[in-house]
């Protein structure tokens, strides 16, 4: 038999004034299954809750109506008084009169009535209610970082400096990202390396993080908490533990033509190698493809260089079982193939390069050693030409958004071909300069004030070579005129795009992805740095486009967002749960598809011999966030949502 | 030799073969006209199979027989187009494994016995997808324009008067392949979203429920419409709601052993013209 | 003189969108018509067509379902799966004769206060011009007649 409690607050004046609380409480006070009905200035207030307490322990009460302002307010406190009185903290419910009654509504009567509706229905509810428990889940303090960039390399530090433990997976051979391509960073000039070498270094000897390179994820499975992930050690074809990284067989390799993928095909690289001089770790790995053993089954001269004997040709990929409790994903952006852009002329004439092949022509490490020359003849430019948004905020041909750090590396660019070339030309094509950041606008200033950077406002149409110059024909709309540039180098800023594999990557680990590629977080605006996946959180690149210090910033947020969730050994999670009939399910899998979270899974009903003698949906605590979706796809009503039954939401409609 | 004999020939075969443990079939009924359901498991009784024009039961039903199929023995069946989408949905819905399924299938185009080629439910993908694109040829098409052309009022009071004709014998339920669930939501009383009692209101919800149920998965076999005694026209309400999926997501029940369903799935740019 | 027919309109809505969009009409003291009873609910995925068929057998004249804008739904997709569902299930009501003009679907955000205020005032004008929906009423009466609900 239910006892129910009805509190009915005046708020003051707030509902009291509108709503005739007298008439309510005697309403409620004839209604079946009513213990007490009671009506008072403020419940929030300490007396106010005090006297629910009492009430709860006085008439024995098995369920609590709040009738007062939006259970958005102040659900959580009444629910506290009442556990706190030994009710079921669940079993108190909160009638909004407030927001949605006294204040909105002119007629007093039929305010009323109104909340005389809206607090019998809640009764209605209430006396369905169950109690329910807060879900535990243990948390495995064991954090997985995707990708060895920058954002990656930070998250892990961060998560491995408050004393966790760290897998940090990188599928290149060595730690860096794009970040360690870099020339100089804006807005400071400082040299990328000189920054980001120390923090390679830093995560690769950190004793709480453990280092995967050359390797990648294969699958994710479990929940918030407890994942099981499967990682690919990819095969080096160097022994780790020996090598010691002398370099020799780096240097007595036979293939040296082959296109060096950190330098972006303009430096070249051997077929056994590291990708830079200062990589992390300092292993190099052989590429198969290009390695004239694998191809001819003859060569074998890096065995013989190879003091230590490190070199093994019968290697396999090898991998590995993590257990896993929250998971970092920053595996970054790739360029934009500028060749869409044919009138550009990219792939077809040498100079013509992308941002980023600038960042190595200019980088002191680069295959020029920092000198400005051209890739056809490797002569200095005397003027060269940069054309920005090159894909970016072009719906036509590239994509939509804006890369967001193009303007800002290409006034980079500018002032280091300034300071590098003394007297060259630098003439920049530009829709916007978008220079939003810390020193930002103070820094494309600067370019154009002191390193004389020739800013035009328009587009390029074409790109074509005349007599050894690369003749640009674009438009200053500033000057509403049409503009022909000679010059002995093209720069592309190219757009920052999602990874190639980026879609497949995301249904691999079960998070969502826009219809770019990039990452979708929970929220935009309140959650941007949690995927929609509890525990799976985003850094850096592979969300959208971001510059260094975002996708720091975005990098030390996530790793703040693990440390909470491994604050605690258990999870505590709200009980808004689907729990499944499995003697009426029929195992259509309606619910399966559409969860938006995967957290249904198709369990075996085996009978004593082992035999499977029928297959039902089962949902995982873990994962489910308490929609409630699967519940209206059941045709045979054999999932429910606890907190918001279908008894209980067929007893709300009935109380109207 | 008649389409007929060439059948219980490969019937015969296919349960000597042992390639089947049974096949579904024909066989003669109480009257003339009509046909009842036979399962026949040994070869010597294949002469008992009848196949002509008052062949028109769906009865890719019995496939859902509880443990027919747990054994993972074959089970052949006759079965027209309908029948093969009725499979189909049934595979989609992972109610049955399509491979242990052998089809003998045939059409009735204008009362015209005809055999159709293919023994698995990939044989019939081009048929299937032709029957999509084309215009059915629906019993009542008269009536249902003349529902579809009254105002709402006119409409309720239509369906109110057939409604009131029904006596909550669960026919339909028990006659449609789709119904398959262990427990229909009409039995669940915790809480009891359907009025059971045979009453008007309870009629007109059990009848919007089933109705909804089988939208977008109703290949209109005629099954229900046939079984109901007291001649309700159901195959109105499900051709109507076939139409309505078919214009709205372009969704035809029943033509890949993997459809997904429409109603567990969607596009994000689905159509909204009716919200505010 | 009569008193003027005050229908009565039952309102399913999620929580995070428009729940919070009619909060927010009550904190900005935005004033509406008295006629509407709203029940909560997690998404606009869990709202069952079952609660449409009890609300009108509960006497509703108009029946509102609201929740997020499409993209915004806090489950990612549950407002995605409704739209469709609304789709279907407003087709069959209005083939057996429930008028679709009783039935209002609208995606309203957290920040709408302003369009919920409106959108209650406008529905409960054009429910009222519909008149009481007699014909179910008088189903429900006649069903009561015959036996206990």
């Amino acid at each position: 038999m239910s006892k129910i409690g009805v509190f009915i607050c005046h708020c003051g004046e707030n509902i009291a004034a509108k709503v005739d609380c007298t008439r309510l409480a005697s309403a409620l006070g004839d209604h079946p299954g009513v213990a007490s009905s009671i009506e008072y200035k403020y419940f929030c207030s300490d007396p106010g809750q005090e006297s629910v307490k009492k009430a709860i322990r006085d008439n024995n009460l098995t369920g609590v109506v709040v009738a007062a302002c939006s259970p958005r307010m102040h659900e959580a406190t009444f629910r506290k008084a009442c556990a706190e009185a030994g009710l079921n903290p669940y079993m108190c419910e909160i009638a909004n009169i407030r927001e949605q009654c006294s204040w909105v509504h002119n007629d007093g009567e039929k305010a009323t009535d109104k909340a005389i509706d809206i607090v019998r229905s809640m009764v209605e509810k209430v006396k369905r209610n169950n109690t329910l428990q807060p879900i535990e889940v243990p948390v495995t303090r064991r954090a997985l970082v995707i990708g060895g960039g920058i954002a990656g390399i930070q998250a892990a530090l961060d998560i491995a400096n408050a004393g966790q433990e760290v897998v940090l997976v990188e599928r290149e051979p060595s730690l860096g990202g794009h970040m360690a391509q870099l020339s100089e960073t804006f807005p400071t000039l400082d040299c990328s390396q000189c920054i980001m070498t120390p923090r390679m270094v830093e995560a690769a000897q950190h004793p709480k993080i453990r280092l995967l390179t050359y390797a990648e994820i294969e699958s994710v499975d479990g929940y918030i908490g407890n994942f099981q992930v499967k990682v690919r050690l990819k095969a080096r074809y160097v022994n780790k533990s020996t090598c010691t990284g002398c370099g020799e067989c780096i240097t007595k390799c036979p293939s040296k033509k082959i296109a060096s993928e950190f330098d972006c095909g303009i430096g070249r690289r051997t077929a056994i190698y590291t990708p830079f001089a200062q990589a992390v770790p300092n292993i190099p790995v052989i590429d198969k493809n290009n390695c004239t053993y694998f191809k001819n089954g003859k060569c074998k001269i890096c065995v013989k260089s190879c003091p230590l004997d490190c070199i093994d040709f019968e290697m396999q990929d090898e991998f590995e079982d993590l257990e896993i409790g929250a998971i970092v994903v920053a595996t970054g952006f790739q360029v934009q193939n500028n060749a869409l852009y044919g009138e550009y002329g990219y792939g077809k004439y040498q100079d013509v390069i992308n941002g980023l092949q600038f960042e190595r022509l200019a980088s002191a490490s680069g295959p020029t050693a920092g000198k400005i020359q051209r890739p056809s003849d490797g002569k200095e430019p005397e003027t060269v030409v940069f054309i920005q948004c090159a894909g970016s905020r072009d719906p036509s041909k590239g994509v939509k958004y804006c890369s967001k750090i193009c303007c800002m590396y290409t006034a980079k660019h500018a002032m280091l071909y300034a300071h590098k070339v003394h007297g060259g030309k630098s003439r920049i094509f530009y829709m916007d300069i978008r220079a939003a950041g810390k020193g930002y606008d103070e820094f494309t200033r600067r370019a154009i004030e002191e390193d004389e950077a020739g800013y035009l406002r328009g587009r390029v149409s074409k790109v074509w070579l005349e007599n050894g110059k690369l003749m640009v024909r674009g438009v200053d709309t500033l000057l509403g005129k049409p503009v022909e540039i000679a010059a002995d180098m093209v720069v592309l800023a190219t757009a920052m795009i999602a990874q190639p594999d980026a879609k497949e990557f995301a249904k691999t680990i079960g998070i969502g992805y826009d219809e770019y590629g990039f990452f979708n977080e929970a929220h935009l605006k309140l959650r941007p740095v949690e995927s929609s996946t509890a525990g799976i959180y985003l850094a850096g690149a592979c969300q959208s486009p971001k510059d260094i210090p975002d996708s720091v910033a975005q990098a030390s947020a996530s790793a703040a967002k693990v440390l909470a969730l491994f604050s605690k050994e258990k999870l505590e999670r709200e009980p808004v749960i689907a729990v499944n009939n499995e003697s009426t399910c029929a195992g259509c899998w309606g619910c399966v598809l559409a969860c938006p979270y995967d957290a249904i899974e198709k369990k075996d009903i085996k009978d004593r011999s082992g035999k499977v003698i029928k297959r039902v949906a089962s949902v995982n605590p873990g994962l489910c966030q308490g929609c409630g979706t699967c519940v209206t796809f059941c045709r045979s009503n054999s999932i429910d949502l606890a907190g918001f039954t279908e008894k209980q939401i067929f007893a709300e409609v009935m109380g109207l | 030799m008649s389409i007929e004999q060439q059948y219980r020939t490969r019937a015969k075969e296919l349960l000597s073969a042992g390639e089947v443990k049974m096949v579904i079939g024909y066989g003669a009924g109480t009257t003339a006209e009509r046909r009842r359901p036979i399962f026949i498991t040994s070869p010597d009784e294949t002469e008992r199979l009848v196949l002509d024009s008052a062949c028109i039961a769906n009865l890719s039903g019995y496939l859902v027989t509880e443990g027919l199929l747990s054994d993972e023995k074959r089970v052949a069946v006759f079965l027209r187009p309908e029948g093969i989408r009725a499979l189909n949905v049934l595979a989609a819905e992972a109610q049955l494994d399509p491979l242990q399924v052998v089809i003998i299938g045939f059409d009735l185009p204008k009362g015209e016995l005809k055999s159709l080629q293919g023994s698995s439910v990939d044989d019939f993908t081009d048929l299937l997808g032709a029957l999509k694109e084309s215009t059915p040829d629906v019993d009542g098409r008269e009536l249902l324009e003349k529902i579809e052309k009254m105002s709402p009022e006119e409409r309720f009071a239509f369906w109110q008067e057939e409604f009131s004709k029904c006596i909550k014998c669960y026919a339909c339920r028990q006659a449609c392949p789709m119904c398959y669930c262990r427990r229909c939501i009409v039995d669940s009383n915790q809480p009891q979203w359907v009025n059971t009692s045979s009453h008007t209101l309870g009629n007109f919800e059990w009848n919007i429920v089933r109705a909804f149920h089988l939208s977008g998965r109703c290949v209109e076999c005629g099954n229900c419409d046939r079984a109901c005694p007291v001649n309700i026209p159901l195959r109105l309400i499900n051709r109507k709601m076939a139409q309505e999926v078919l214009d709205s997501f372009n969704h035809f029940a029943g033509t890949s052993k993997t459809q997904e369903p429409v109603l567990a799935s969607f596009k994000k740019d689905d159509s909204e013209t009716f919200i505010l | 003189m009569s008193e003027p027919f005050e229908p009565k309109i039952t309102a399913f809505v999620c929580t995070y969108c428009t729940y919070a969009g009619a909060d927010l009409a009550g904190t900005s003291r935005l004033k509406y018509a008295p006629n509407v009873r709203i029940i909560r609910l997690p998404c606009t995925g869990r709202i069952s067509p079952m609660f449409i068929l009890k609300a009108l057998q509960k006497g509703a004249d108009g029946i509102l379902i609201s929740g997020c804008h499409p993209g915004d739904c806090h489950f990612t997709h549950g407002n995605y799966h409704a739209r469709r569902r609304w789709m279907v299930f407003r087709a069959l009501l209005s083939f057996t004769g429930i008028p679709e003009e009783r039935i209002k679907y609208s995606w309203i955000s957290a920040a709408e206060g302003l369009k919920f205020a409106d959108l209650i005032n406008n529905i409960t004008e054009d429910i009222r011009k519909l008149g009481p929906f007699d014909q179910y009423h008088k189903l429900i009466e006649e069903t009561q007649a015959q036996a206990s609900l």
